[in-house]
């Protein structure tokens, strides 16, 4: 749900649908950056016959900005295409799958990786493996290791990854969109109910991960190495979309023509902005505009809905916050500016006054050696909004700054109500059955069918 | 009534339209450039394009072909195309 089916178009194109983006340094290859862009929502593991693949007629991009104007410098462009190995079948396999060429594997997807930098387009890799979906213990019995094999080091100096994983946002799906009848507090809530635990509406479900981790050097806007947390040249902004051709003729023969240029279809930079936000009757167009173009969403960051629905549901708890009428800029800095030097000690990840909903990345910060999900909020430099990395409990980081505890950074006179800093829909990474892993891709293994039957 | 269907429409369409191709002096508005490196899945064959008439009264017209876009003004052959859609029953909102 940091943006999985936001909007009422992508909503109906899953397959172009990009779900999250995480952006943080390596913790263990700390002189690198590594990228993570997630698209189709929800796949049940069980999705056979057809399992879930990318699309082959969608152009998935990872964008960066190094210079602060909100526009593009560097783009890694992922584009896949499937092949059959035996069309006469309907099984996406006919026996194990011991290897990425197993003559078993019938219905494979490969990949190529163009960046663009500063207008030059530069094919890094084609033919790239993506492994195969996660069947079950016949089908699939030793995924881990294929899903190793399609890790490519590519020879411009990238790691890249593209395939399925466990979907590694953890949030209450269903409380949240109960009218933020968030467990915990449920009790609270303008229907009251005994509180009780959060539960992952996301856990047991996999999606698709284009990942990249590269040096830092490559992309700084001079090609330095990023050691300084102050200097501007350290903080990178980054993005995802998914484009398709402007105009599709289906022909009466199940033939297919794409004409016209790409057109964007879905984008994200920070978790759920267009998801709450933005409103219902601009979603779609906003996910067909570039970030750079975003001052025209400024008031929806000034003026959030959240709150107002926080001093609605829950009656008296946020006190402060229902009283609290000015712009807020607190939350135009965290999403739209990145935060200056000064705010917070040791940390500043500020882009420039282009406003542009980026994942802002300060990449001369170490990453930390115990996390704290809460990111910032917890006091750990090296989380969430200072990039994102695949622990951070974004629901609960964002949920608390609309609730207000962030308005100090910018408004010295307020004073946060006392539930903005204990509220959450109470999970952790722990409610990710398929833990993170330590390395490369970080996204855990993917659920398999057998093993998480939808019912 | 006939389904308008894009072979019959290429097989009884006049004269006049069957010029379409080749669009001599056709005042381009805007081209818009291919996305830079991105290679186009499902290559479309270079007979081929479409055209999207966006405003048929003020003639405005998008013609894709291939990975281009071209926009372009023509107010006679916007008419012509929409007497072309009249005549096989499908007559444009106003």
């Amino acid at each position: 749900m940091s943006s999985h089916r936001e909007a009422p178009e992508i909503s109906k194109d899953p397959v172009a649908d990009n779900t999250d983006v995480y952006a943080f340094v390596s913790p263990d290859n700390l002189d690198t950056v590594t990228l993570i862009a997630n698209y189709i929502p929800a796949e049940a593991p069980d999705g056979g016959p057809n399992f879930y693949e990318f699309g082959d007629d969608v152009l998935y991009e990872i964008h960066i900005d190094n210079d602060g104007d909100g526009d593009v410098d560097i783009t890694y462009q992922f584009q896949f295409q499937t092949t059959l190995q035996n069309p006469d079948t309907f099984l996406y396999n006919t026996g194990r799958i011991s290897s990425l060429t197993d003559p078993n594997w019938n219905k494979r997807q490969s990949y190529s990786v163009t960046r663009v930098r500063n207008g030059q387009a530069t094919v890094l890799g084609e033919d790239l493996a993506s492994p195969p979906c996660n069947i079950g213990p016949f089908s699939t019995p030793n995924y881990d290791a294929l899903a190793q094999a399609a890790i490519h080091q590519l020879p411009s100096g990238e790691t890249v990854f593209a395939g399925q994983r466990a979907d590694g946002f953890y949030v209450d799906l269903g409380s949240v969109f109960d009218l933020l009848d968030l467990r915990p507090f449920q009790n609270l809530h303008i229907f009251p109910m005994p509180a009780g635990p959060g539960v992952n509406g996301l856990n047991r479900l996999n999606v698709h991960t284009m990942a990249i981790q590269l040096p830092k050097s490559m992309l700084t806007r001079d090609g330095s190495n990023p050691t300084n947390p102050n200097d501007p040249r350290s903080v990178v902004g980054v993005y995802a979309s998914a484009s398709r051709r402007q105009a599709i003729i289906f022909g009466p023969n199940a033939d297919i023509d794409e004409y016209g240029p790409w057109v964007q279809v879905s984008r994200l930079g920070d978790p759920l902005f267009n998801e709450v936000i933005i409103p219902l009757g601009r979603k779609d167009f906003w996910n067909s505009q570039p970030p750079r173009g975003d001052k025209q969403f400024l008031k929806y960051v000034q003026t959030p809905e959240v709150p107002q629905r926080l001093v609605e549901y829950y009656p008296g708890v946020f006190p402060n916050l229902a009283a609290y009428n000015k712009p807020r800029a607190d939350l135009v800095a965290i999403l739209l500016t990145g935060i200056p030097a000064g705010i917070i000690p040791g940390f500043q990840n500020f882009t420039g006054q282009t406003l542009a909903d980026l994942l802002r990345l300060n990449m001369a910060i170490p990453p930390s050696a115990s996390p704290d999900i809460l990111g910032i909020l917890g006091g750990d430099l090296a989380g969430f909004p200072n990039g994102r990395r695949v622990v951070d409990d974004v629901f609960t980081i964002e949920l608390r700054a609309l609730a207000g505890v962030t308005i100090p950074l910018v408004d010295p006179s307020f004073t946060p109500d006392a539930a903005s800093s204990v509220v959450t829909d109470g999970l952790t990474p722990s409610s990710i059955k398929s833990p993170f892993l330590a390395s490369f891709p970080y996204l855990g293994t993917p659920y398999s069918g057998f093993d998480n039957p939808s019912s | 009534m006939a389904d308008l269907t894009r072979r019959s429409f290429l097989q009884n369409a006049p004269a006049t339209a069957a010029t379409l191709s080749v669009l001599p002096a056709m005042p381009a508005l805007a081209a818009t450039p291919y996305s830079a490196g991105a290679t186009a899945p499902r290559a479309t064959s270079a007979t081929s394009m479409v055209i999207h008439v966006g405003d048929v009264a003020a003639g405005e017209m998008t013609l894709l072909v291939g990975a281009q876009e071209i926009v372009l003004r023509d107010p006679g052959l916007a008419a012509s195309l929409a007497e072309i859609a009249a005549s096989a029953g499908l007559p444009l909102q106003a």
